[in-house]
């Protein structure tokens, strides 16, 4: 008797267990979602460490920048400078390692906000639908339509106008540049919109589905069926989405600096195009190398998300 | 001839049209608005033009906002900046003081070109190319096909541009590097057709692998979804072709959202590629649209904000029209 509800017990916990487990058993026979996340870990490692694996210190503040920094401008790659130096005598190597953690800064903070922001509007209009999913689909339309790379950098121009944008905030012994974090904050706002859609069809998929018509039966509160029972039934999709999110917000972020409306304080692997596009007929190399790491992040963060989206909504392979 | 005018203005499509048109007014009034207040909020552009020269007199300020008409209050502004919109007057550059108009004027067309044989292109590439590859999903071919497109998905457009001209114009010297146009006496392939021709074969190349790259996804995956529908598979077991089940029936249904897709193309391509016209130095809208944010340039930038916000609204609505013939599902309202 005993041990026989035992052994229901257990069957029932591995049950309920499971339904991640066997997502990362799928994920694992993905070769290429496992090739794009071991170089995601290699890449947060850099991230991470970068600052002490690079064999020169930062790029100085530029205003405090002595022309001819190392001494060897525009040197090709050699054995002491790996990747070269570029127009202002600044080891390549080392300033890509120094930008991967503002590549992930850029990445994971507009992912954060542009996920918040979406989840708020997608579960709004798709659980309570009628006259507030009309507006709120109406709002997220506008900013679908309109070329939102035009209006962003009207937006960060205008706010970067103002004083302070090259210094940083010290938080918790991290210093956080100000221009660049205005950067994240304005492509935030105008990328949550097609991630708010994809939100708000899964929310009207699953507040169709017999187990919500269950917990409403039971009392059970709006705040509570969206929070404890639709929200992770859907984790799976926002996990993907977020994904190709973060990849798509570091691209954004390298073209904006590219065009020059970047944080010119910050050498983000952007700022590093466009400080060396006017000689890119010298120093090839600084445009290459950075652009490369920029290719290999981007595309690893996709094989990511491809790799979950395959592992995570099986009906789509078979 | 007046029964069929009234025949027509009593269709209900042509109620549909009038009306969205009608509901236009609002959204392009209040983009307008929005895009504005934004700007000259930001500080009256005289001044911020004058930091870092602290040689011009106040006089000389006073009469740059008059010039400008900028010493009245932004409400008044708005309204004289509304009026002259509907005479086409998009007012005066804040750069040189010449009328917007003759500034961005010649830059529309070099746009919609460069746009237009691009997005052909990469439509007509994009569509055979995903429908083969999601016929055998997983198969080499395929996996060739998907990260073609995901690496093209992956490139900043800008970077794919810099390491075309710094191999096949700066290395090889095949292109030229910038420009839409050679000066006289030093034509690119040594007459005026082909030297067109010769600018235009870069940005057209970056161009078409960005949009392709993102067609081609967007096709194959509906595709997929398509061929594993219950009506595909009855389809098949009523011996139709597998050639004539894939194009007649899937095709049909899976490029819908192609559609939805060149449509937004076509409507932001005022917009242009202003990473892609920067790289190349193309003498567009999308570089000019660039270079005034960055220099603050008010009246320019409003003008091309506002010709995008038309054009992509009036794209949405062919859209939207053309969808009800495309998908018999679609019906007006």
């Amino acid at each position: 008797m005993n041990a026989e509800n035992d052994k229901s017990n257990s069957v029932v916990k591995r049950r309920s267990a499971s339904q991640w487990a066997v997502a990362w058993r799928r994920f694992r026979r993905n070769k290429a979602g496992v090739f794009g996340l071991i170089i995601v870990l290699a890449v947060v490692f850099i991230g991470i460490f970068g600052d002490f694996l690079a064999p020169y210190p930062a790029f100085p503040n530029p205003q405090a920048l002595t022309p001819f920094y190392n001494g060897d401008v525009r040197t090709p790659p050699n054995s002491h400078y790996l990747l070269g130096t570029d127009v202002l005598g600044t080891d390549v190597l080392s300033d890509i390692l120094h930008g991967t953690k503002y590549a992930l800064y850029v990445g994971v903070v507009v992912t954060l906000i542009t996920m918040a922001i979406a989840i708020a509007v997608g579960a709004i209009a798709g659980y309570f639908g009628g006259a507030i999913d009309n507006v709120l689909m109406r709002i997220t339309e506008v900013f679908l339509v309109f070329p939102s790379l035009l209006f962003i950098l009207i937006f960060v121009r205008v706010l970067t106008l103002g004083a302070g944008v090259g210094t940083a905030i010290n938080f918790l012994g991290i210093n956080i540049p100000i221009g660049l974090t205005i950067v994240i904050l304005v492509l935030a706002v105008f990328n949550w919109p097609g991630d708010a859609r994809m939100i708000r069809g899964e929310f009207m998929r699953v507040r169709e589905l017999e187990f919500v018509e269950a917990e409403k039966a039971l009392g059970a509160s709006n705040k509570r069926i969206i929070f404890r029972h639709i929200l992770p039934n859907i984790l799976s999709s926002i996990i993907v989405v977020a994904s190709l999110t973060i990849a798509y917000a570091i691209l954004l972020e390298a073209g904006v600096s590219f065009l020059g409306f970047g944080d010119v304080n910050t050498m983000t692997w952007g700022q590093i195009l466009e400080n060396n596009f006017a000689s890119m007929r010298v120093v090839w190399w600084a445009e290459l190398f950075p652009g490369l790491a920029i290719l290999i992040t981007v595309f690893a963060f996709n094989l990511l998300g491809d790799g979950l989206s395959d592992a995570l909504n099986p009906r789509l392979r078979d | 001839m007046l029964r069929r005018l009234r025949a027509v203005a009593q269709s209900s499509m042509f109620r549909y049209i009038v009306r969205r048109l009608l509901y236009m007014i609002p959204v392009v009034l209040g983009i307008s608005i929005i895009a504005f207040i934004t700007m000259y909020a930001a500080g009256d552009p005289i001044s911020l033009i004058k930091m870092g020269k602290p040689n011009v007199t106040a006089q000389t300020l006073e009469a740059l906002k008059a010039y400008y008409g900028l010493d009245k209050p932004i409400p008044i502004q708005y309204l004289k900046w509304l009026t002259n919109i509907f005479q086409l007057n998009f007012g005066k550059s804040l750069y040189g003081g010449g009328s917007v108009n003759s500034l961005i004027g010649p830059e529309i067309w070099p746009t919609i070109e460069l746009q237009v044989i691009s997005i052909i292109i990469a439509f007509a590439i994009s569509i055979p190319i995903a429908v083969h590859s999601a016929r055998k999903p997983y198969s080499k071919q395929d996996l060739a096909v998907t990260s073609f497109s995901l690496f093209g998905v992956s490139m900043p457009t800008f970077w794919f541009g810099l390491i075309l001209i710094i191999v096949f114009s700066f290395s090889l010297g095949w292109f030229p590097s910038a420009g839409a146009k050679g000066a006289a006496g030093f034509l690119w392939w040594g007459n005026p057709a082909l030297d067109v021709i010769a600018h235009f074969i870069l940005p057209v190349i970056v161009l078409v692998y960005v949009s392709l790259a993102q067609n081609i996804r967007l096709i194959r995956a509906n595709m997929l979804e398509v061929l594993r529908s219950d009506y595909i598979l009855a389809a098949r077991a009523s011996g139709i072709s597998d050639r004539k089940v894939v194009y007649r029936y899937a095709l049909r249904n899976a490029i819908t959202p192609a559609i939805t897709f060149l449509a937004l193309a076509l409507g932001s391509m005022l917009a242009g590629a202003p990473m892609t016209e920067y790289v190349f130095s193309w003498p567009g809208l999308g570089r000019q649209y660039v270079s005034s944010t960055l220099g603050l340039d008010f009246p320019t930038i409003m003008a091309i904000t506002m010709l995008i916000t038309i054009m992509t609204l009036l794209a949405n609505l062919i859209m939207d029209i053309l969808y009800v013939y495309i998908d018999p599902r679609v019906r007006i309202r």
